[in-house]
C-alpha cells in the first residue's frame, strides 16, 4: 500500500521522500497551529495559526493526491485556498473594527461577555 | 502523469516566446513614455510614490476606508481567476459535439455571472466612487 | 451535472434571491429597501416548494448516501427559515433608518447594512441546503463554510453594541478553528480511502472493516472531522463560544444561530456516519467501536454540562444557549443509534424530526425575548442608535398577565423544550429514547433520562415566572417592540408547537421515509406518496 513517491515518477534526487514525510510535516504544522491558537493572545497571530492549520490540510491533500496519482486532492486545495482567502478578508475586517473600538489587539481585553 | 525527464529543448520554445514578449512590452513602454510623454515637473510629482499616501508624516494615521474596500474587491476577482485556470486547462479536451458539451460553457458563464453580481454590489455600495 | 441540478433548484432559487437582495438592499429608496425581508421570505417559500417537489431517484452511484433525506431536510430548513426571516426583519439599521426618515442624515450606502444582512442570511441557508445535498467531502466542506461564514458577519453587525462585535470575533475565531480541524479530518479521510465521494468512501470503509479494521489514517480522519463538526453543533469540547455568542448577538440572530449551524452540523454528521455505516460493533448495528466511543463521550458530556450550566444562568439568552448545547447532546444519541427498520428504532429519523421541533420551539422562545425591549434607544460610542432587548430572566416575570400573547407563547415553547408530555418536544424526544434502547445503548438512555429531569429545573423557571409571578420592577421597563413580526413569530412558534403535536404522527412518518436506504427507480413510490402530506408541515408552522 505504501509506495514511495519516487515510484510515482518523482525526480531521482527526491527518491528518499515518502508520503509519510509529507504527512509528518503537515501534522507538525497542524499541531503547531493548534498550540499557537490556544496559547497566543494577539488576534492576528491567532488568525495566522488557523491559516497554518488550513495549509497543513493543504499539504496533506496534495501529498495524497500525488500518492493516488489523481487530481482530486489538488482541486480540493484550490477550494480550500478560496475559503481561506474569504476568511482572511473577514478576519481583517473584524480585527480593524475591533482595533478602532478598543485600540488593542489583545484578545483578553474583551470581557463584556461573561457568565 | 508526465515525468520531468526526457524533455527536448524545443519544448521550451513557447516559454522563450513569452519571455521575449514580456521584455519587449516593458522596454517598449518605457521607451514610448520617454518619447511621447509630456514632460512636466512639479512638487507632487517629485515626491516618493507611496500608493497615493503622503510619504512624510505619522504612519499611524487612519487610512480611508476606500482602501479596504478596494482590497476586498481585488480579493474577489483575484480568487475567481484561480478557478478559471483548471477550467481553461480542461476545456480544450472537451468533445464539442458530445451531448452536454455546452454545459461546460454554461457552468463557467454562471460562475462569471456571480462575479458580475459582486461587481454590481460593489458599484451600488460606492466602492468605485472616488471623491 | 444536469442530474444534480434536478435536486438543486431550492439552492438555485435562494442564490438568485441572494443576488437580488444584495443589490436591492442598497437602494436609495426606503420603500425598496424594506422589500428585502419579503423577498427573502418568498424565496424561502419557493425553495421549500421546490424541495418538496424533488424526488431524488438517482441510481447511477452519483447520489448522496441518504437521497431521501433531501426533500425533508430542505423543507424543514425552508419552514424554520421563514420563521427566522420574519424575526430578523428590521433587526439591523433601525436607528439609521429612523434618522434617514427624519432627515437627520443623508443616504450613504456605506453606512447601511440591511442588504448584506438578508443576503448573508440567504447565503447561510443556501449553504445549509447544500449541506443536505452533499455527496462529496469537497462539497460538504464548502457547504459548511458557506453556512457559517455569513453567520459570523451577521452576529457582528446585528446590533451597534460592543458586545456584538466581541461576540462576532469570538465566534469567528473559534469557527475558523473548527473549520481547520474538520478540514484536516477530511484531508485524512481522503488519504485513507483514496476518494472524496461519500459513496466511494463508504465502499472503501466497508472493505477495510471486512479486512483488518480501519487503517490509521482513515480512523484519525473520521475522529478529527467529527470533533471539528462538534463545533457546529456546539458539542463539548467545542462548545466554549456558545453562551457568549448567543448573549452578544441581537436576539433574532441568536434564534438563527440556534437552528442553522446546528442543523448543518447534524446533517454533516448524518452524512459522515452513513458513509461509515452502522453495521459493526458487538450487536452488528453500531458504528465502529472507536467512533461510537467518541460520540458516546461527546453525547454524555454535552448533555450533562449543558444542562448543569444552564441551571446557573440568570440571563435567558445564556440559559437557552446552554440548553441548546444540551439539545445537541440529546440528538447525538440518535446519531449513535443509527437508522432502524421502524420509526421507534431509527435514531436518524428521530434526529431529523427533532431538528424540526427544536427549530420551531427555540425560534418561538427567542421571539418572545426579541419582542421585549426597553422604551428608549441609547447612543453607542460610535454614534449609532441601539435598542436594548430583554435578557435577564426577571424581564418575563408576570408576562402572561401583562402581555398574554408573549407570556403564553413562552410557556408553551418552554414546556415543549422541556419535553413535557403531550407537547411536540415530548414526541420529539421519545424516539431518541426508543432508538437508543433498540440500539442497546441503555446507559446512554439513562443519562438522557436523568438530563431531561435536570432540564426541568430551569425550563420550569421559564414556565412559572410568566405564569405565577407578579411583575417585578425590572419587568416594568419593557414594552412590546413596535416591529409587529416579532410577536407574530412568537405566536406562530407556540401555535406551531401545538399544531405539530396534533400532526406529530404524519410528520414522524415523513421523517422515517426520509432515511430509508437508497431509493432506486423501481421503489420510488415510497417517496412519491409521502410528498403531498409534507405540505401540511409548513402550513402547520404558520
Amino acid at each position: 500500500m505504501i509506495a514511495t513517491l519516487a515510484q510515482a515518477g518523482f525526480p531521482e534526487a527526491m527518491s528518499g521522500l515518502t508520503l509519510y514525510h509529507y504527512l509528518f510535516i503537515s501534522a507538525v504544522m497542524f499541531v503547531l497551529g493548534l498550540i499557537g491558537f490556544v496559547t497566543r493572545r494577539n488576534l492576528i497571530v491567532m488568525f495566522l495559526c488557523t491559516e497554518m492549520m488550513f495549509q497543513a490540510s493543504g499539504i496533506a491533500l496534495v501529498a495524497f493526491s500525488r500518492f493516488y496519482l489523481e487530481y482530486t486532492g489538488q482541486v480540493f486545495v484550490i477550494f480550500v485556498l478560496t475559503v481561506a482567502a474569504a476568511e482572511a478578508a473577514m478576519a481583517l475586517a473584524l480585527v480593524v473594527l475591533l482595533f478602532r473600538r478598543n485600540e488593542s489587539l489583545d484578545g483578553s481585553v474583551w470581557s463584556l461577555l461573561k457568565g | 502523469m508526465t515525468t520531468l525527464a526526457a524533455t527536448e529543448l524545443a519544448d521550451y520554445f513557447p516559454l522563450i516566446v513569452i519571455i521575449m514578449m514580456a521584455v519587449t512590452f516593458s522596454v517598449a513602454n518605457v521607451a514610448l513614455t520617454l518619447l511621447l510623454g509630456p514632460k512636466r515637473d512639479g512638487k507632487v510629482k517629485s515626491i516618493a510614490y507611496e500608493s497615493g499616501m503622503n510619504p512624510i508624516g505619522t504612519a499611524r494615521k487612519r487610512f480611508n476606508v476606500r482602501f479596504y474596500l478596494i482590497a476586498m474587491v481585488f480579493l474577489v476577482f483575484d480568487v475567481e481567476v484561480i478557478f478559471l485556470y483548471p477550467w481553461a486547462v480542461t476545456f480544450p479536451n472537451v468533445d464539442r459535439l458530445a451531448p452536454g458539451a455546452s454545459e461546460w460553457l454554461i457552468r463557467i458563464l454562471f460562475f462569471l455571472f456571480t462575479t458580475v453580481v459582486a461587481y454590481l454590489y460593489g458599484y451600488r455600495k460606492g466602492v468605485f466612487k472616488f471623491d | 451535472m444536469a442530474e444534480k441540478l434536478a435536486y438543486l433548484w431550492p439552492e438555485v432559487t435562494l442564490f438568485l434571491a441572494t443576488c437580488a437582495v444584495m443589490v436591492i438592499g442598497l437602494s436609495p429608496s426606503a420603500a425598496v429597501r424594506r422589500l428585502c425581508p419579503l423577498i427573502s421570505g418568498l424565496s424561502l417559500a419557493a425553495a421549500g416548494i421546490f424541495a418538496i417537489g424533488t424526488t431524488p431517484t438517482l441510481a447511477d452511484g452519483a447520489e448522496g448516501l441518504m437521497p431521501g433525506m433531501l426533500p425533508y431536510a430542505k423543507a424543514i430548513i425552508a419552514a424554520v427559515g421563514i420563521l427566522i426571516v420574519m424575526l430578523l426583519a428590521g433587526t439591523v439599521d433601525r436607528g439609521e433608518e429612523e434618522e434617514l426618515a427624519a432627515g437627520v442624515r443623508k443616504f450613504d450606502p456605506l453606512r447601511l447594512t440591511s442588504g448584506e444582512f438578508y443576503a448573508f442570511f440567504l447565503f447561510s441557508l443556501t449553504g445549509l441546503m447544500l449541506t443536505a445535498s452533499a455527496d462529496s467531502l469537497i462539497w460538504l466542506f464548502l457547504a459548511l463554510e458557506l453556512t457559517s461564514l455569513p453567520t459570523y458577519v451577521m452576529v457582528t453587525i446585528s446590533t451597534a453594541r460592543s458586545r456584538a462585535k466581541e461576540a462576532g470575533v469570538k465566534y469567528f475565531f473559534l469557527g475558523a478553528l473548527g473549520a481547520a480541524i474538520f478540514l484536516y479530518g477530511f484531508a485524512l479521510i481522503y488519504g485513507g480511502t483514496g476518494s472524496v465521494h461519500l459513496g466511494e468512501i463508504h465502499h472503501q470503509i466497508t472493505l477495510q472493516m471486512a479486512g483488518d479494521g480501519l487503517n490509521g489514517i482513515t480512523l484519525a480522519g473520521l475522529l478529527i472531522s467529527i470533533l471539528g463538526i462538534g463545533f457546529k453543533i456546539a458539542a463539548v469540547p467545542m462548545h466554549y463560544y456558545t453562551a457568549d455568542v448567543y448573549q452578544g448577538a441581537a436576539t433574532p440572530v441568536t434564534a438563527m444561530l440556534a437552528f442553522v449551524p446546528k442543523t448543518a452540523g447534524f446533517l454533516a454528521l448524518i452524512l459522515l456516519c452513513s458513509a461509515i455505516g452502522w453495521h459493526y460493533g458487538e450487536t452488528g448495528h453500531a458504528l465502529p467501536d472507536t467512533i461510537r466511543l467518541l460520540l458516546w463521550v461527546m453525547a454524555v458530556l454535552t448533555m450533562t454540562l449543558g444542562n448543569v450550566l444552564a441551571i446557573l444562568q440568570t440571563s435567558m439568552k445564556r440559559m437557552l444557549a446552554y440548553s441548546s448545547i444540551a439539545h445537541s447532546g440529546y440528538m447525538l444519541v440518535g446519531i449513535i443509534a443509527g437508522p432502524g427498520a421502524t420509526f421507534t428504532e431509527s435514531g436518524i429519523s428521530a434526529v431529523l424530526f427533532y431538528l424540526l421541533t427544536y427549530g420551531v420551539m427555540s425560534t418561538g422562545a427567542f421571539a418572545v425575548i426579541a419582542s421585549l425591549e426597553r422604551t428608549h434607544a441609547e447612543r453607542t460610542q460610535t454614534g449609532e442608535l441601539a435598542y436594548d432587548e430583554a435578557d435577564s430572566i426577571e424581564a418575563i416575570r408576570g408576562l402572561a398577565r401583562a402581555k398574554p400573547l408573549l407570556g403564553w407563547s413562552m410557556v408553551i415553547c418552554a414546556l415543549s423544550m422541556l419535553g413535557f408530555p403531550l407537547t411536540v418536544g415530548f414526541f420529539g424526544k421519545l424516539p431518541l429514547f426508543t432508538s437508543g434502547i433498540a440500539a442497546g445503548e441503555l446507559p446512554l438512555v439513562i443519562v438522557l433520562g436523568i438530563n431531561s429531569a435536570i432540564a426541568a429545573f430551569y425550563y420550569l423557571r421559564l414556565v412559572s415566572y410568566p405564569l405565577f409571578d407578579e411583575a417585578g420592577d425590572e419587568a416594568g421597563g419593557f414594552i412590546t417592540t413596535p416591529m409587529r413580526t416579532r410577536p407574530a413569530v412568537a405566536a406562530i412558534g407556540a401555535v406551531g408547537v401545538l399544531a405539530m403535536t396534533v400532526f406529530a404522527g404524519p410528520l414522524m412518518g415523513l421523517a422515517h421515509d426520509a432515511v430509508q436506504p437508497k431509493l432506486h427507480d423501481s421503489d420510488a413510490p415510497i417517496a412519491d406518496e409521502a410528498m403531498p402530506t409534507e405540505e401540511a408541515e409548513p402550513v402547520a408552522a404558520k
